[in-house]
């Protein structure tokens, strides 16, 4: 009898489909991170020089994370959750965080935001919102700053105990977000060459903390389903890589694809993250600043910066800029 | 962090027999514990004998940790706190002002970048004369470079005064140059010390009054890291990274729990042709809508 119950399955290949997609379904973020699907448990890994708009796509996956799907007849596309933003980089600018809210809240999307900024109709004052969402999407969104590799241990440490308080209300956390996972990266690298008392006591290096730092995150997300994003700045580029990149864009012949086949053969920047965290991470994007600049209006020229995805290789770039009303596409 | 020995009297849960069983797994503080995994340790612990016990005393490590990390706030927490405590401090320069929106931004660092003599020390002196003037709070002057200049602050601060009431200009003058406190560091570590020192001070501080700190003045990090960059090869970068990134943390930490804009002007050595067109984007950024140059 056990043998033939095992032979016979728990349920058809249809009924496991219908279980898991009602579950996890994909997370359609805003461009440019539109060109692949990401579900829960997916490590994005936003990688890129300073400045080129990383925290503002983090802000952006934030906003898209807090936002109601349907609030009063209006759509917003959002996924109706709560997101987690740990700040190692304590850069964060809650203004600009409260101004992007406001604009998105006050007219659906975000192409119509688009159309009446270009027409000057919102000013920066005057934006009419809803204040009870405005204030509902707020509380939506949980913020830590941690100095240094230890508050950050701590904070995933005590994560879970937090993200189960919040689902004792009955919200559910979509989103983990961190900005600048490499920050304490060469802080924790001097501090390598500390001796410790005792032979097999683990040092506080970059391999172990980081070794800790991935296994923690990997066990919140088995026990709470979400989508994990990590902006990393890349330090030291490549430097006869990227020479060999704007000899190649200045050619007025240069077609995307050649620039894809130069990117596919070796990573543009150099890697400087222990493997541990490199595996961790399923999807990668890099971002860069291009030397064109687009001018919008009169008064304002706004750079154009390329994305790449790098894992699940891509091989063309998105070209986008930041506006005030938050990140667009350039054809 | 403390060793788990000395937390024995506050805790008393956290007894010898603990201590021996993390000892074994070779935990001898909190420090050690961060970088354990505490699941694995308490299904260690279940096969003592003293298990309940052991597993109270890690749940009660686990709310030690708890209070390790800066607390959480939601998002209209942080923003009343933005509101409440983080406002724009004027250069006392309108040209500056416009490009900052406004000022220097209390709670971030602000870095001022440029080639030597562009000004970058006269911006601080008149931001520092402007808020000491305009008695918004004290200002703390760091000087590595001995380029601090009582005589060019008077200037400042007597530039819109009447110049007819001579004796109450003078108590005026004596009571802004009162709120500025210069200090010369010569080495990034005397700079350490000092900002430690500023940091229990604010935090032992009674709030209020117009002592308070609104401003600190670093002129410059840059200059105090670069002679430890000619160490012995690639160690040497290395330490002066993590030097430079501490230094930027410890900065950003006294500027958002104490409410304080930090300003540091910033050589900017141009090295090749192609950093020579980082440098240009990088003046070119102030102009841009989101373009403070924040660190």
């Amino acid at each position: 009898m056990e043998a033939k119950g095992w032979i016979s399955g728990d349920e058809s290949a249809k009924e496991m489909l219908g279980r898991v997609l009602s579950r996890a379904r994909p997370f359609l973020l805003l461009p440019p991170l539109h060109r692949v699907p990401l579900r829960p448990r997916n490590v994005l890994e936003i990688v890129g020089p300073s400045p080129s708009a990383k925290t503002h796509l983090l802000i952006q996956a934030a906003l898209t994370c807090v936002l109601p799907v349907d609030w009063n007849g209006v759509h917003y596309g959002g996924f109706d959750g709560f997101a987690i933003f740990i700040d190692l980089d304590c850069r964060f600018d809650i203004f600009r965080f409260s101004h992007l809210l406001k604009l998105r809240l006050a007219s659906g999307s975000v192409s119509e935001i688009d159309r009446e900024q270009n027409n000057n109709t919102i000013k920066r004052s005057s934006i009419a919102y809803d204040e009870e969402l405005y204030t509902l999407c707020m509380r939506r969104f949980s913020y830590v700053r941690c100095y240094d590799s230890f508050e950050f241990l701590a904070t995933l440490k005590t994560l879970h105990y937090r993200i189960q308080k919040e689902k004792a209300y009955g919200n559910c956390v979509h989103m983990l977000l961190i900005d600048s996972i490499g920050a304490f990266h060469w802080i924790d690298r001097a501090s390598t060459c500390l001796p410790l008392r005792g032979s097999n006591r683990k040092s506080h290096s970059v391999q172990t903390v980081l070794e800790t730092v991935v296994q923690e995150i990997r066990k919140l997300l088995l026990l709470h389903p979400m989508l994990a994003i990590a902006t990393k700045a890349t330090l030291f580029g490549n430097r006869a890589m990227n020479e060999a990149k704007c000899r190649n864009l200045r050619k007025p012949d240069t077609s995307y694809s050649q620039i894809g086949g130069i990117t596919a053969l070796q990573l543009p920047y150099r890697e400087y993250m222990p493997s541990a965290w490199q595996t961790f991470v399923t999807h990668r994007i890099l971002l860069r600043p291009s030397d064109d600049h687009l001018a919008v209006s009169d008064d304002q020229n706004h750079s154009v910066y390329f994305s790449e995805w790098l894992l699940p290789s891509l091989s063309f770039l998105d070209k986008f800029i930041v506006k005030e009303a938050g990140v667009f596409l350039v054809a | 962090m403390a060793p788990l020995k000395s937390l024995e009297q506050e805790y008393p849960i956290l007894d010898s027999n603990f201590q021996s069983f993390c000892a074994s797994h070779d935990i001898f503080s909190v420090e050690d514990l961060l970088l354990h995994d505490l699941y694995v340790l308490a299904a260690f612990a279940e096969q003592e004998s003293s298990s309940e016990r052991l597993k109270q005393g890690i749940a009660q490590v686990l709310s030690i940790i708890d209070g390790q990390h800066q607390p959480w706030l939601n998002g209209i927490e942080l923003l009343e706190d933005a509101q409440r405590n983080k406002h724009v401090l004027s250069t006392g320069c309108e040209g500056i002002d416009l490009l900052l929106h406004g000022g220097l931004r209390v709670g971030q660092l602000t870095e001022l970048v440029g080639p030597s003599s562009s000004g970058k020390t006269q911006v601080c002196l008149l931001a520092a004369s402007n808020v000491a003037k305009k008695h918004i709070g004290s200002v703390v002057y760091l000087d590595t470079g001995n380029s601090f200049s009582p005589q060019r602050v008077t200037q400042f601060i007597c530039q819109h005064s009447d110049p007819a009431i001579d004796q109450a200009k003078h108590r005026t003058l004596q009571k802004v140059m009162n709120n500025i406190s210069c200090k010369s560091v010569f080495d990034i570590f005397t700079m350490f010390d000092v900002l430690h020192q500023l940091e229990f001070n604010l935090r032992s501080q009674m709030q209020g009054g117009d002592c308070k700190v609104q401003l600190l003045i670093v002129d410059s990090v840059s200059s105090m890291v670069t002679p430890i960059l000619g160490g012995s090869g690639s160690q040497g970068i290395h330490s002066w990274h993590a030097l430079m990134i501490s230094a930027g943390y410890l900065l950003k930490k006294l500027a958002h729990e104490h409410n304080i804009a930090v300003l540091d002007p910033t050589l900017r050595i141009r090295l090749k042709a192609s950093d020579l067109k980082n440098g240009f984007r990088n003046k070119k950024g102030k102009n841009q809508k989101k373009g403070r140059k924040i660190v």
